[in-house]
């Protein structure tokens, strides 16, 4: 399968192989998916490549978690750095 | 300078603006006042906007609409700066992110 260094997250580097791999070996939930590869934890937010890592981890569903929660959208929306929640400014 | 296109066959043409200097990682270049940071470099030919945290591989634009934030570069010293939206201002000094020094991923083997 030539796309297996298809880069699905693209904040986090993260290849379709890996992801699928992961999947394979510990069945996993799509937030476990996120947690295991970092796949969805970049800086955009998970806006690109959570659709994608919510249908990997539905990839030949088992039993176990079928009653499948998608990722969550973690505020804030936007990056805010600490400087802007209240740093002291230089 | 040469790649801007002046005339577009739909658009039409580019009404004039005034030419400002900016600095990119320490180098001059020039752009049209008020145009994205990312435009203004892409008509200097510079594509390469910051690298990746972690592998240092060469980012640029990507969504040009805001919201991918591939394009973040730090201006004026503030961080997270996203160039495809940020209209230039002269005089203005950018800076593009790097690989940064410790990694992030390379506990995993162990916890495995």
């Amino acid at each position: 399968m030539q796309n297996e260094k298809m880069i699905v997250c693209r904040c986090e580097e993260v290849t379709y192989k890996e992801l699928m791999e992961t999947k394979k070996t510990y069945n996993c939930s799509a937030r476990e998916l996120k947690l295991r590869t970092r796949a969805g934890m970049g800086y955009c937010g998970g806006r690109t490549c959570r659709g994608m890592i919510d249908k990997i981890a539905m990839f030949q569903d088992s039993p176990k978690n079928n009653k499948e929660v998608s990722l969550k959208y973690q505020p804030p929306i936007r990056p805010v750095s600490f400087t802007d929640l209240g740093g002291v400014k230089q | 300078m040469k790649q801007r296109i002046i005339d577009h066959p739909v658009l039409g043409k580019i009404e004039e603006r005034k030419l400002i200097t900016f600095r990119f990682n320490n180098k001059e270049y020039r752009g049209f006042e008020q145009e994205s940071i990312a435009a203004a470099l892409l008509a200097n030919g510079v594509r390469t906007l910051r690298h990746h945290e972690e592998n240092g591989t060469p980012r640029g634009i990507y969504c040009n609409i805001g919201h991918c934030y591939e394009c973040r570069v730090a201006v004026n010293g503030i961080q997270g700066v996203r160039a495809c939206l940020t209209p230039l201002q002269e005089g203005m000094v950018i800076e593009s992110g790097g690989r940064l020094p410790t990694t992030v991923r390379d506990w995993r083997s162990e916890d495995e």
